[in-house]
């Protein structure tokens, strides 16, 4: 019956031959999970997340984008205070117990295990002919955080629609929630059973606003550049990170006789960050298509009032082998001046700084990280890929910081971490 | 600058998007947001979580 | 045509948009015009009031009274361009005024093409038939706008006659024109089809039927009886090279009633049955 219809078709219309149909119903549905495991050398923090994002489109080009992510994490983190020629006695976070540092090793509290549950959704729809707006909700909750945000957006296109601009706003109010309790900024770590510095939960708010300008140059080459403003508020701290005082002679940590119930065998004092901090940064990318091979390219440069300047740059070449996968090598240098309270220890022979935190984030380092990609599409039209990197951070402490017996020690805590993702994305 | 509307066939391919894999994206904010000073730039910070 | 026409053309500035929409409506109105039966001294007034009388048609004429030929060979006399004056009997007014058998029987007289002589160009039907085009019209309009427009430009555009739509290519700005097809009630959204050549056509509305003792009749008209055919789904969009097939395919699925998912798996094509 088709094949009479269309010859009577063709008659009709005074045609030959037609061109054949390409119709497909559009999916309604975009499913894309992951599993990742990111993995630090030296039995530092293992984390096994699951990651979803589904999206449902709906008429109109409206679209709800909804995200899960469970994480399950475990391992040993540096606790802030130096190496010592002789093993070193810390007391948990959580006051109920001590661990024991041998001689000569960094300081790792490996209380650390946590399953961390978070959420997204998110809403976008079109606004008349050039405009996109967008609202979300964000919600995550370990043991010891809880997280709540607001965002939304808008973008608008001009220019015959090579040109968007773009404005938003993210607003998040997280408590923290610390085992034990909060301690007060620069009281010492107690002896096991001791939390009389101990404070109840804390929060922080941070707003963060975006202005966003992508532009068309050629039919190859896309540029964008962003504008972010960050402040939080609050409680900054991380209330598990000491540092540790010292000797001012020989840099040695001043020694403590522990309790009865154990506790530290020297004085650790609880860093002390300011309560606020003013972030801005400046991102720009760029994607160039060339025969086939798209290279991404970005920069980002923040500073803040904390003193920390930071450079990015990351770059990406997807390289298709076939017509259905294809190969993407990544490489990604990052590069952060230290905040200008970071401190590797405390000097007992002067005055207390107001501010002081020895968490190795807030130092001078550099990372690297450098990774491949394998992407390919399977029978039935759906999306894997795979990504190994290695991430790895080398940092330097001030030279100027270093007292007596520190200056022959290994201070910086590098950190070199695996990260393996396997994703699968299919449209319904 | 910039092209006609019919000129958009390699814009429109999706590795020429800005983000081409949101999960990978918002994995990688959130590595880095917990082992670096910044965060955030491309969009919204990673954030949300005690690990910094 | 009785509904909404509109031509989308993907780039190009204002100036090529509007040559394009005129080339289109131009032939939009020339087909109207010369075969609307409700226009007086038209191909189609002049078949309808020939009272026996053989009458000689144009070229185009012809193509379409072929085609419809072939339609009805192929339906086995389920699509019918002559079963237009049934029309007296049924109106479609969502009311439970179902006409009487008798009222039924003596229009019957008058419907059939098997009753048309048809050759050479030339006409000839029994006095108090009719015929009506429209089954045809919208469809045949659509894909000879579209071969219109494409040779106006390379830009490519999509023309859309109330729902019956053609595209002359895969847009450039996106990889496919998007168009959405009406979902029932629960869920508005619908479904979307991503659509890069051909076209789309929908027999049916919801809107045209008459409840009787609980039976829903469909202004789908069987000429073979008379009657509303039975259990005809409410809508059928269909998606095929040309916006004709497309309607042709719609219109004759309709007329299975029951059985048209079924006739409509068996023709390979993308189809969307919504009862």
């Amino acid at each position: 019956m088709s094949a009479t219809l269309a010859a009577a078709t063709c008659a009709l219309l005074g045609t030959t031959a037609m061109t054949p149909v390409d119709a497909q119903e559009e999916p309604k549905w975009d499913f894309n999970t992951s599993l990742l495991y990111y993995g630090e050398d030296e039995n530092r923090v293992q984390d096994l997340s699951l990651k979803s994002i589904i999206r449902r489109l709906f008429a109109d080009d409206r679209t709800l984008t909804l995200g899960l992510t469970v994480d399950s994490l475990t391992g040993a983190t540096p606790s802030g205070a130096i190496r010592q020629d002789v093993p070193q006695s810390f007391t948990r976070p959580s006051g109920s117990g001590s661990y024991i540092v041998p001689a000569g090793e960094l300081p790792l509290d490996d209380t650390f295990k946590d399953t961390r549950l978070a959420i997204t959704a998110g809403w976008q729809q079109p606004t008349g002919e050039k405009g996109l707006l967008s609202a979300g909700f964000s919600a995550s909750k370990e043991y010891d955080y809880l997280h709540t945000g607001v965002n939304a957006s808008y973008a608008h296109d001009f220019n015959n629609r090579n040109t968007t601009v773009s404005a938003g706003f993210a607003f998040a109010k997280d408590s923290i929630e610390s085992v034990g309790g909060a301690p007060i900024p620069l009281t010492s770590m107690l002896d096991v059973g001791d939390i009389s510095n101990r404070v109840g939960d804390q929060d922080k708010d941070v707003l963060d606003v975006v202005f966003g300008v992508s532009q068309v140059i050629s039919k190859n080459l896309l540029v964008q550049g962003n504008y972010s403003f960050s402040q939080a508020d609050g409680y900054l701290n991380n209330p598990y990170k000491v540092l540790s005082l010292v000797d001012g002679v020989t840099g040695d940590t001043l020694p403590r006789i522990p309790g009865n119930e154990g506790g530290p065998s020297g004085v650790f004092l609880f860093e002390s960050r300011p309560d606020e901090r003013t972030q801005h940064s400046l991102y720009t990318q760029a994607k160039y298509y060339m025969n086939g091979k798209v290279l991404d390219a970005s920069y980002r440069y923040m500073t803040d009032d904390w003193e920390i300047d930071s450079h990015t740059l990351d770059v990406r070449y997807r390289w298709p082998i076939g017509g259905s996968s294809y190969i993407e090598p990544h490489v990604r240098y990052y590069t952060q001046t230290e905040a200008e309270f970071y401190r590797l220890s405390l000097d007992d022979s002067a005055p207390l700084p107001q501010f002081a935190s020895s968490d190795y984030r807030l130092g001078n380092f550099d990372a690297i990280t450098a990774g491949l990609k394998y992407g390919w599409k399977t029978r039935n039209e759906n999306d894997m890929s795979i990504r190994v990197e290695w991430y790895t951070q080398s940092g330097t402490v001030p030279a100027g910081q270093l007292i007596g017996n520190q200056a022959s020690r290994d201070n910086y805590p590098d950190l070199n971490a695996l990260i393996v993702q396997f994703s699968y994305r299919f449209l319904r | 600058m910039g092209v006609q509307p019919w000129e958009r066939e390699i814009l429109a391919r999706e590795d020429m998007q800005l983000t081409t894999d949101p999960l990978e994206a918002a994995t990688d904010d959130h590595i880095y947001f917990s082992k670096e000073a910044s965060s955030g730039g491309r969009g919204f910070g990673g954030g949300g979580c005690g690990c910094n | 045509m009785g509904s909404p026409c509109e031509v989308l053309t993907d780039g190009g500035d204002k100036q090529l948009a509007g040559r394009v929409s005129l080339l289109v409506a131009e032939e939009a109105w020339r087909i109207e015009d010369k075969f609307s039966r409700y226009l007086d001294g038209n191909i189609i007034h002049r078949i309808n009031t020939s009272q026996g009388d053989p009458v000689e048609v144009d070229a185009e004429t012809g193509h379409l009274l072929d085609f419809a030929a072939t339609l009805f060979d192929i339906s086995a006399g389920g699509f019918d361009i002559t079963s237009g004056v049934l029309r007296a009997a049924w109106v479609f007014d969502g009311t439970d005024n179902i006409p009487a058998q008798a009222d039924i029987d003596n229009i019957l007289g008058r419907v059939g093409w098997q009753h048309v002589t048809w050759a050479d160009l030339r006409l000839t039907m029994q006095p108090g038939m009719e015929v009506d085009l429209g089954g045809i019209g919208k469809e045949y309009a659509v894909d000879r706008c579209m071969a219109m427009a494409r040779s106006a430009t390379n830009v490519p555009a999509m023309i859309n006659f109330g729902g019956d739509l053609a595209v002359t290519g895969p847009p450039v700005t996106r990889e496919a024109w998007k168009v959405g097809i009406e979902g029932p009630g629960v869920d508005a959204a619908g479904k979307r089809v991503a659509l890069r050549q051909g076209a789309l056509a929908t027999s049916g509305d919801a809107r045209r039927f008459l409840l009787h003792d609980g039976v829903r009749y469909s202004h789908i008209l069987d000429p073979r009886t008379g009657w509303s055919v039975p259990d005809a789904p409410s809508s059928i969009t269909v998606a095929a090279d040309t916006c004709t097939q497309a309607g042709m395919m719609s219109t004759l699925a309709m007329l299975r009633g029951t059985e048209a998912e079924q006739f409509l798996a068996a023709q390979a094509l993308l189809h969307w049955c919504r009862r």
